[in-house]
């Protein structure tokens, strides 16, 4: 069975949907991308998965079962966690406060278990070790995103959904992200990765789905995306093409 | 000398009540972005409870008060319900207007109930307090600032140290992102809701024996409240506290060394003057500063 089935989705608010029917599948283990310009409707997609953003039609299946009309606190409980773009760390918790929250969803885990698995998060980010009681606003964007990904990783989904984690990040930090998206895979988590770095996207990415203002445009291998006339005009655009 | 140590003890007595009350304004401030002119009506209301309970039906005093709390938490949820809850997506001026029009029921409910006569209730003691050198420790003030520092100390407790407090303030800093992470948000702002109304309920309990129980004390402990909340710095937990003692011990002193009937007025001067000089408060962000 499929992890999600996104069908004929159309969503927003109000009379303009941002999204305009788009159909997106996503299988276990999996990491996929959505690329797209800004205002392509990629962060819609996630916010309409985590129940932000209301359903207008077509349907959303996670594991068979459709999710619509579930507050974002629902969803999560599923098994989907959202780390949106911007981090939006908890500027006044420290390091250690904001990952332990992102096991909210989890009921009834005692305290001292998820006190070490924060332990084993800060293991596997080790840059966070010396960090843990600083507070979230003096980090840096690239520990910002570290703190984003171990917090939403707490939640042990089994879909992570990540909202443009590179961005704003020196070229440097950025690879050390993608490292690290490519290692959640090990952890048994399928990933939704939204990027406009479609370079660094499609280098972990199994598939890719390529959105235009709210309509999908051209699906498949990181390899054919990349070597679609298609899409190099209409979204790598010319530096790309150039590059490539 | 031993005058001014009489006055300032006075001061943070009286002021401890104004801390106590501009920390559940703070709370609700911070946690749900609403501004409560309805604060001082908790503490009138909690008071109100007490003259039912030990006054009229004749129960037991500290009993009386534990009721008194209990049912101003479960009267905090009403609160929101009716105040909040139906206005929580148009921002936040509607919602001061109708715990504006919320404040105004509420007083004149018990107006119609009591009327306007004042009510005199017993102190937490027998006994009026005790002589330190030439300073008399009054029990009553006495027993205010003990019980708001333990307050503030198992408030502390509670936010610093157990995951709701964590929660809790996941919740007022970022309701969206909380909410995705799996927080209730709806049920940490009704927590808030309930702590606020049972900490201004205490307060007012506290304060009755001191300024007897009145539908005038709403108005003024509001006012108080958000004096405090001002010079503290808009929206700081810490601000709450110190804005509030110093603005007991200002108006005490003012009271005493200049005008008893301008006392209000010097919390009020005080305000102006933070506001004029230094609006961040004591321990707020300079506002201009941000983008």
């Amino acid at each position: 069975m499929k992890l999600l089935e996104i069908k004929g989705l159309t969503a927003g608010y109000g009379a303009g949907p941002v999204l305009k029917g788009i159909d997106i599948d996503v299988e276990e283990g999996e990491i996929v991308t959505l690329l797209g310009s800004n205002g392509a409707g990629k962060s819609t997609t996630l916010r309409t998965l985590s129940g932000l953003v209301p359903q207008v039609s077509g349907e959303i299946l996670y594991r068979g079962q459709s999710i619509r009309g579930l507050k974002p606190e629902a969803i999560v409980r599923l098994g989907i966690s959202h780390v949106p773009e911007g981090r939006r760390i908890f500027p006044g918790l420290t390091v250690r406060e904001n990952i332990i929250l992102g096991a909210s969803n989890r009921k009834g885990v005692p305290r001292r278990v998820l006190e070490g698995e924060v332990d084993e998060m800060l293991t596997f980010f080790s840059d966070l070790k010396r960090l843990e009681h600083a507070l979230g606003w003096t980090l840096s964007g690239g520990q910002l995103q570290m703190v984003a990904v171990a917090r939403g990783l707490m939640a042990k989904p089994q879909l992570l959904l990540l909202d443009e984690p590179s961005l704003g990040l020196a070229p440097l930090i950025v690879q050390q992200v993608f490292r690290i998206v490519a290692s959640i895979r090990s952890l048994g988590t399928t990933v939704l990765l939204v990027e406009q770095n479609a370079h660094m996207a499609l280098s972990v990415a199994d598939r890719g789905y390529v959105l235009e203002t709210g309509k999908l445009l051209v699906s498949g291998k990181p390899e054919a995306l990349w070597n679609n006339p298609q899409v190099r005009a209409a979204y790598l655009g010319g530096a790309a093409a150039k590059s490539a | 000398m031993s005058d001014f140590f009489q006055l300032i003890f006075q001061g943070l007595g009286i002021g401890a009540i104004y801390a106590l009350v501009s920390l559940g304004f703070v709370l609700l401030i911070r946690a749900a972005s609403v501004v409560n002119f309805g604060q001082g009506e908790f503490s009138m209301l909690g008071a109100y409870l007490l003259v039912v309970f030990f006054n009229i039906l004749g129960l037991n005093y500290f009993f009386g008060i534990g009721l008194s709390v209990i049912i101003m938490a479960g009267f905090g949820l009403i609160f929101a319900y009716a105040t909040y809850w139906p206005l929580r997506f148009r921002g936040g001026l509607p919602v001061i207007i109708s715990t504006i029009g919320a404040s105004i029921f509420l007083q004149n409910m018990v107006l119609w109930l009591y009327g306007p006569s004042t009510v005199p209730i017993d102190g937490l003691f027998d006994s009026d307090g005790f002589q330190i050198g030439e300073v008399f420790i009054s029990s009553q003030y006495l027993a205010i600032i003990v019980i708001a520092a333990a307050l503030v100390l198992l408030q502390y407790l509670i936010f610093e140290k157990t995951l709701l407090g964590k929660k809790l303030q996941a919740t007022s800093q970022d309701k969206e992102m909380a909410s995705l992470l799996g927080i209730p948000v709806v049920i940490m702002i009704m927590i808030t809701f309930a702590y606020s109304a049972a900490l201004g309920g205490l307060a007012g309990i506290l304060v009755a024996p001191i300024l007897f129980v009145s539908v005038g004390m709403a108005g003024i402990i509001t006012l108080k409240a958000f004096a405090a909340n001002i010079i503290g710095g808009y929206g700081s937990i810490p601000g709450a506290i110190l804005g509030g003692l110093a603005l007991g011990v200002a108006e005490t002193l003012g009271a005493n060394y200049i005008s008893v009937p301008y006392k209000d007025a010097f919390a009020f001067l005080m305000l102006l003057a933070f506001l004029m000089v230094r609006p961040q408060g004591l321990f707020g962000e300079k506002i201009s500063e941000k983008a």
